[in-house]
């Protein structure tokens, strides 16, 4: 699905015309054709012709229109939907977005979400070739030795500001570490969902170099508020830091955290592993920390997407999930999609409301996927067509064993959380542990 | 967004759940060609359920699904809307001649609830249906009006717009009452024919007769025979598996066999006294000693495609033996010839009949089938038809009873719209939330399903068991690792 970029916009005419539209731009015709069509009054609608899906979806003022030629199906093309709207929100607002439409109802929004296109087009892009994120309601970290992780929470729990309520380290749009400030945050959930949407806005070009100073709403936190983050890049590193805090003013503040922390890892040593994590990758995205899938040493086994479920006692965590890198046959865009489309399809099988799965095991000419969700985890595999059932099994048995022998270095087991002061009370007891996921 | 309901539902709100099934809510037929302007809206509809809707809400409703596939055009010329989803229904679509459209709207499935302040709540459960059964049964209400009534261009070409509307309107009127939305299933996107299975001499026997009778009842264009509502021939694929939904789901079953009736059933007191065989009219004359009775038979259209032929279909019963004959139209059977076939066919087809019977029962006891079949499975082969399940029981006109949970037949029919997405073999094998493992095999055109109840099996148990399944039933004709 691509998004019509600057040039096969439709003209704004009437209240009628359709907002926040995307279309695939060599179809764009005829104005875009987009005419009012009004579905029932109801919130959502899904159209259907042969091979293609058109998707509607109401939020508030705007109405977001999906169409697609893939094999996506209309809860993914409206997850996507959801999340270009989450964006939209996190740049302006939900508060501010229906105060404008109440004021004027022909508002030409992209006046506002002006130089944000490329931002939804690489998230569009992001959603479709890299799976895992969206459907899983899960965010990614850097695989990491345990004792530095460690280290670098603790750091970041001592560097704190006034009105700091997030802390987070990232490199390559996936999580080192990040930290919470217990009072601002621990009565409602921080979201994965937000979390990844920061992790991917601080992967934008406009905080490349050098620190920024920017709102942010988190959508699904408080869709009407904002933060205020400031983002930098340390040492000239891929590495980012991400300070989210309440008060307006506080930028001095903020950097001066940042040179803690700067300082702090230089004491660690830390640039140099973090260097060494982003430097591995054979993909040719811009660094991306991972590993590749024959670290497993499981022959057959291609590629695999695995979420813990069981939450250690007295913690609970951020929900995460590690997969491999992606290598052969998927290294094209147009496999990437396809393998994408699979997984998506599986989980909305694993999940379906009405007749959810345990277990798909599906034996197809490119590739045999094996979907499993138990009470400990949510599994995604990606097999070889040849595999026989009994080396699919084999080969799960595997990677089971191998993901909980490195389980220490690919996700964060005991997330930290701070408390900057003057420490106001809330109800503390409530609340053990850092994100309450969903 | 509506949400399904939990299986057991708990806390306060179970023991108050109603269970909503799909309904039908509208359906109707239109031709945007026939009201182009403004004012003229309402010459477009040619059929409206339910009739008592208020004119403009039926022009509106019938302009929305004109406008829905206009817009789809745009994106896809050549295959316009198939469905449209909503929170509270779906709609589907179907243009099976050019510029007639058909649309069926159908109610999604309801759970209502009662909330702690005693109100009701109703939750719509948006992502039961499966599209692919709704858009099979819209297409099958096509061709069973084409069926009794040819194309819809013939009517037009034949009276008009009025005399399409009076056919459309007697059709539907009844059709639509048969259509039980909440027992359509997988067997439905088939639309299959179950084969009676047979031996050599036996189907020789079968042709014989059927060569016999077509020469002595010369004016006979087709025949075709079934066997105990299975099919043993008949007529070219499209034609035979309309004209064998009907004879199975409607005729078959209103007339259910006189020697089987009580002494006091009143169809004891039609019978035509004739002791020689059991033959009679299922279509035609009821008594044929009565010199007044109407010789009037149904007539059928078939090979709408090139020939256009219009014929009475004859047909005629021998207790499990059904034979249909088909005259052209243009020749009036008179009460002479029914008597005459009913001399010729109804002995023969009396004793055809007892023999096929008593060979179908040394075949069993044969094959050592005589218990239960142990697997529940379904079968189609897209390539003649024919489909086979142990998981439906007889289907009546009113319901088609399945042995197993409805849940289990919609995870049937996803795994059949995953096949369909690709030409290639495939395999999926899915362990449902109830423990019941499905397994779905495609390959070469042919489907086959299999539902387990083995809660503790795993995948390669699993596999085992249906080895076992395709080398008694199914002869190694699927691949198996």
């Amino acid at each position: 699905m691509e998004v019509g970029g600057d040039t096969a916009a439709p003209a704004p005419g009437g209240a009628e015309d359709l907002e926040d539209t995307q279309f695939p731009s060599e179809e764009a015709r005829e104005g875009g054709g987009v005419h009012a069509v009004p579905p029932d009054p109801e919130d959502e609608g899904l159209e259907e012709t042969e091979d293609h899906k058109l998707v509607f979806l109401q939020q508030g003022p705007l109405l977001l229109v999906a169409m697609s030629r893939t094999s996506q199906s209309a809860a993914q093309l409206r997850g996507e939907l959801l999340a270009v709207h989450a964006q939209i929100v996190s740049t302006l607002t939900r508060a501010s977005v229906a105060r404008i439409f109440a004021h004027k109802q022909n508002y030409d929004l992209r006046r506002l979400l002006a130089g944000s296109e490329r931002t939804l087009d690489r998230l569009l892009d992001s959603m479709e070739q890299d799976p895992g994120a969206l459907p899983l309601g899960a965010v990614r970290c850097v695989p990491l030795a345990r004792p530095l992780r460690d280290a670098l929470g603790a750091l970041l729990r001592r560097c704190t500001a006034p009105g700091l309520a997030l802390s987070v380290l990232a490199v390559g749009g996936r999580l080192i570490t990040a930290a919470q400030e217990r009072n601002v945050l621990a009565e409602c959930r921080l979201d994965p969902a937000d979390l990844q949407l920061l992790l991917d806005w601080v992967g934008a070009p406009a905080f490349a170099a050098g620190e920024a100073w920017a709102p942010v709403c988190l959508p699904r936190f408080n869709p009407d508020g904002f933060f205020y983050a400031y983002v930098a890049r340390l040492d000239a590193m891929p590495v980012c830091l991400l300070l989210l805090g309440t008060q307006r003013e506080a930028f001095h503040a903020m950097a001066a955290c940042r040179r803690l922390v700067e300082d702090g890892m230089h004491a660690l040593g830390a640039m140099r592993a973090l260097g060494e994590a982003a430097s591995f990758s054979n993909a040719s995205s811009a660094s991306a920390p991972a590993y590749s899938v024959q670290a497993v040493g499981a022959p057959g086994l291609r590629h695999f997407l695995y979420k813990p479920l069981d939450i250690p006692d007295h913690h609970r965590q951020l929900p995460q999930f590690t997969s491999p890198e992606l290598e052969a046959p998927y290294s094209r865009e147009e496999e990437r999609q396809r393998l994408s489309d699979l997984y998506h399809r599986l989980h909305a099988r694993l999940h379906s409301t009405s007749r959810p799965l345990r277990l798909i095991y599906h034996v197809a000419e490119k590739e045999t996927l094996l979907a499993w969700v138990t009470s400990k985890f949510e599994l995604y595999t990606c097999l070889s067509p040849l595999v026989t059932k009994a080396g699919a099994i084999l080969v799960v048995t595997k990677l089971l064993r191998w993901v909980k022998k490195e389980e220490d270095r690919l996700f964060i087991r005991y997330p930290p959380k701070y408390s900057t002061p003057p420490a106001t009370s809330t109800d503390q007891a409530a609340h053990n542990g850092l994100f309450t996921g969903p | 967004m509506a949400a399904a309901a939990a299986g057991a539902g708990s806390g306060p709100w179970a023991a108050q759940e109603k269970q909503f099934p799909p309904a039908l809510l509208s359906f109707f037929i239109y031709n945007p060609r026939f009201g182009p302007r403004e004012g003229q809206e309402e010459n477009k509809i040619l059929f409206y359920h339910p009739n008592e809707v208020e004119k403009n809400e039926k022009i509106r409703n019938v302009g929305l699904c004109e406008a829905i596939v206009q817009f789809t055009r745009t994106f896809s010329p050549s295959k316009p809307a198939k469905s449209l989803h909503t929170q509270k229904n779906r709609q589907f679509f179907n243009e099976p001649e050019e510029n007639f459209w058909m649309v069926m709207v159908v109610r999604n499935p309801i759970i209502e609830k009662q909330s702690k302040d005693g109100k009701p709540v109703i939750e719509y459960q948006e992502e039961e249906l499966l599209d692919k059964v709704y858009s099979s049964v819209l297409r099958q209400c096509y061709s069973m009006y084409k069926l009794f009534n040819g194309t819809f261009l013939k009517a037009m070409e034949d009276g008009g717009v009025k005399l399409l509307k009076e056919r459309l309107e007697k059709f539907f009127h009844r059709y639509l009452q048969t259509l039980h939305l909440q027992s359509c299933d997988l067997l439905d996107i088939f639309g299959g024919i179950s084969f009676f299975p047979l031996d050599k001499m036996t189907y020789l026997k079968i042709q014989s007769f059927i060569n016999r009778m077509e020469e002595s009842l010369n004016i006979v264009k087709y025949t075709a025979f079934l066997y105990n509502d299975q099919l043993i021939c008949g007529l070219e694929q499209d034609d035979m598996r309309i004209l064998y939904k009907y004879l199975t789901t409607s005729l078959f079953p209103r007339h259910i066999e006189p020697e089987l009736a009580g002494r006091d059933s009143p169809i004891r007191a039609e019978m035509p006294g004739n002791l020689q065989h059991y033959g009679r009219f299922l279509t035609g004359p009821l008594n044929l000693n009565d010199p007044d009775a109407k010789c009037r038979f149904p007539k059928i259209f078939v090979n709408t495609d090139d020939t256009y032929e219009e014929l009475h279909l004859i047909v005629y019963k021998a207790m499990s033996a059904a034979v249909c004959f088909m005259i052209d139209a243009s020749v009036h059977p008179t009460l002479d010839f029914c008597r005459r076939l009913d001399s010729i066919v109804g002995p023969q087809l009396t004793v055809l009949a007892s023999d096929i019977c008593e060979q179908f029962n040394i075949n069993k006891r044969m094959s050592g089938s005589e218990k239960e079949p142990q697997f529940k499975f379904i079968y189609f082969n897209h390539m003649n038809l024919a489909e086979k399940s142990t998981v439906h029981m007889r289907k009546t006109p009113s319901v088609s009873l399945t042995s197993v949970h409805p849940d289990l037949m919609k995870i049937l029919g996803d795994i059949n719209s995953d096949f369909t997405r690709v030409d290639e073999d495939e395999e999926i094998i899915v362990k449902a939330m109830s423990d019941y493992w499905v397994v779905g095999k495609k390959s070469d055109r042919r489907e086959l399903y299999v539902i387990l109840n083995q809660k503790n099996a795993n995948l390669i148990e699993v596999n085992e068991e249906v080895k076992k399944l395709c080398a008694t039933q199914f002869n190694n004709i699927f691949f198996l690792d």
